[in-house]
């Protein structure tokens, strides 16, 4: 409780942060002396939105009326937040970006749909073989069919699967 | 009657093969998206956007017609069948259909649902081929201020009166408008906040916005609490086509229609609202009250209908005023955009035969997902039971590769990335995301039409509001506010005394 509250004022001060990042770096736009409004003004209250509501958010925080999360069919609500998986899923998204001009994408898509598929609690035998079909299936749609060519990386030169 | 001219064109057009494969690949991909969990048609859409490109606007947009009317019909599905809570607009149906499935009525729950969207929806999609046209017509007449009046109207309603906390609405709002801002602005061409980033120049992507927010956020949110042990899908259960279902069913479908098509018409509407209206309706007209909360069929009958119709009512403001007022039509303008055609009034004049074409494609969506949820609604329930680790590792690919498509460039996945996990702790901490997404791709509207209100006015800020159209929609705006307020007060009233 004490954490999810931390994350509240945390997430809030984000937001009112961002809102007073806007508003300084709006004063750095070039604006024309005329009567007609600028490019700064939409920035400048874009920026008074953000910080207000930044600190409103805090304020509702402080008082108590916390954020009620999101409910899905999937969700367990009752359960605590897994931060290892969510952190796994991120670096594998991570690795995947990493991978692309490295490997190929074929090899980076791979790993990413077997690396989620594992953090989420599947079978590393039975993910890892769809994994590798499903990466070599989108990338041979991709070359043959649509017409837009995603860089084979290691299976350059091979039929199908580069575009 | 040209629009029944130009209708009918439209069918000729959408009656091509080519074009009915297109919109059977909609539906079904629609229906399914509607069913998984995690997924939703605005996701779908906008992982879609980049992999069309190919094809030419009026196909991939009855695909995207499709995918809208087809996430409505599949939604019912999953709340009637599964044992959990699902997404606010099939929430109402998941009370008396979940009991109706459990009761061993699962078919008569199912068949209700699904020729209860049908009604709806073909007859909201008349409903919109009338007014379509007219609202158009009178719409040509207004100016940049009453546009500027509109769009105000549309995000603050989307922002403070969706979702349970109107601060969080507007912050996240907030936080859409400040993305869209990002790029060079139009007018004077100056970069405005990219850092000195030259990727940024041409901002940021709506579609990595969009999937960032719905694909990664969601696939994140969902791995920190995921439920874990078999997926319980409850069997179907009993025979539907008996005379009582057909008549405790067809008064609620079309009250049903009747509720949800203005609602959806109307910014903050959408199928929220419009769901438990029907709701509390049929429960107060009913000759049984006492059977709902039990699994009465009213109850899943008149919510779907209001549901569908609501659906139909958004395609409205949408197709005529170009003002998207729900996430997933944010996308669809997004879409619009990406092939350079921009939706509002001058649509009819100037793209008469491809909107016709998406119209007409409605009212055959319409029977094929008929068809495909009333006598194969059994191949969805497979689809439910699908794995989830698989499920979300899927998600996360598909995310990436749609990201990927849009430049082919690495940066636009660390966009993604970051997105998704700002999607992610706006999930966990309440901040709704649709304000989000409506905010990022009206933003830059709604400057441009600013900006040249005040040009025209020479800088008199009196010019926002002088407008009889744009005092109109401003009082309209404080009413509703002020109305919507005092409910929800006197709602926390209530609950306090019971």
């Amino acid at each position: 409780m004490i954490a999810e509250k931390a994350e509240e004022y945390a997430f809030g001060g984000l937001v009112a942060a961002i809102g007073v990042f806007t508003l300084v770096d709006a004063t750095t736009i070039a604006a024309r002396d005329d009567n007609a409004v600028g490019p700064r003004a939409f920035p400048y209250a874009v920026g008074i939105l953000l910080v207000v509501t930044g600190i409103a958010a805090i304020i509702a925080t402080a008082r108590g009326k916390l954020g009620r999360a999101e409910e899905a069919e999937d969700v367990d609500e009752t359960v605590r937040t897994d931060w290892v998986t969510v952190g796994k899923l991120v670096a594998v998204l991570v690795a995947h970006l990493v991978l692309i001009d490295l490997v190929g994408w074929p090899v980076a898509a791979a790993l990413l749909f077997f690396g989620a598929a594992w953090s989420l609690g599947a079978t590393w035998w039975r993910a890892l073989p769809i994994a590798v079909v499903l990466a070599l299936v989108v990338q041979v749609v991709f070359a043959s069919g649509l017409g837009l060519s995603l860089p084979a990386g290691i299976f350059e030169g091979v039929p199908l699967l580069d575009g | 009657m040209d629009s029944i001219t130009a209708l009918l064109e439209g069918f000729a057009t959408a009656a091509q093969p080519e074009y009915l494969l297109y919109a059977l690949l909609g539906v079904t991909l629609g229906t399914a998206v509607g069913v998984l969990p995690g997924i939703g048609p605005a996701m779908t859409v906008a992982l879609l956007l980049p992999l069309t490109y190919t094809l030419e606007p009026t196909a991939a947009l009855i695909i995207f017609a499709g995918i809208y009317y087809g996430g409505m019909y599949g939604g019912s599905t999953t709340s009637i069948l599964l044992n959990t809570p699902g997404e606010s607009a099939s929430v109402v149906t998941a009370l008396e259909g979940n009991k109706m499935a459990k009761a061993g009525r699962g078919a008569a729950a199912l068949a209700t649902a699904a020729i209860g969207s049908f009604v709806a929806g073909t007859i909201a999609t008349v409903l919109l081929t009338l007014l379509a046209p007219t609202i158009a017509d009178f719409a040509v007449q207004l100016g940049p201020a009453d546009y500027v009046a509109l769009m105000v109207v549309a995000f603050t309603t989307v922002a403070a009166l969706l979702g349970s906390s109107p601060v969080r609405g507007l912050a996240s709002l907030g936080l859409g408008l400040f993305i869209g801002l990002v790029g060079t602005d139009t007018l004077t061409g100056q970069q405005r906040f990219t850092l000195g980033i030259a990727t940024m120049a041409d901002g940021i992507d709506v579609v990595v916005v969009a999937v960032g927010v719905f694909a990664v956020g969601e696939a994140l949110y969902v791995a920190s609490r995921l439920r874990h042990g078999p997926i319980e899908v409850i069997p179907i259960g009993g025979k539907w086509m008996t005379r009582g279902f057909w008549s405790r069913s067809w008064k609620p479908w079309l009250r049903g229609t009747f509720i949800g098509f203005p609602i959806g018409t109307v910014p903050a509407g959408g199928a929220d609202v419009s769901t438990f209206l029907s709701y509390a309706a049929e429960k107060k007209l009913s000759k049984r009250p006492e059977e709902f909360g039990k699994g009465a069929i009213e109850g899943v009958a008149g919510p779907e209908a209001a549901n569908n119709a609501a659906a139909a009512g958004v395609l409205v403001p949408l197709l005529t005023l170009g003002l998207p007022t729900t996430a997933t039509a944010a996308v669809i303008v997004a879409a619009f955009q990406s092939y350079g055609i921009q939706p509002g009034p001058l649509l009819f004049t100037n793209n008469s035969a491809m909107v016709w074409a998406l119209i007409a494609s409605l009212y055959i969506g319409n029977v094929m997902l008929l068809v495909l949820n009333l006598p194969l609604v059994k191949i969805w329930v497979k689809v439910l039971q699908i794995p989830r680790p698989y499920l979300y590792a899927g998600i996360l690919l598909f995310a990436a590769l749609g990201t990927y498509a849009v430049n082919f460039v690495v940066d636009d996945l660390i966009v993604l990335l970051v997105i998704g996990v700002v999607g992610f702790f706006m999930r966990r901490h309440g901040y709704p995301v649709a304000p989000l997404v409506v905010g990022l791709i009206l933003g830059p509207m709604a400057e441009e039409q600013v900006r040249r209100t005040l040009q025209i006015s020479e800088g008199s800020l009196s010019a926002l509001v002088t407008s009889p159209f744009a005092a109109v929609a401003y009082t309209v705006l404080v009413v509703l506010l002020v109305v919507a307020f005092t409910l929800r007060l006197r709602r926390k009233k209530t609950e306090v005394t019971v």
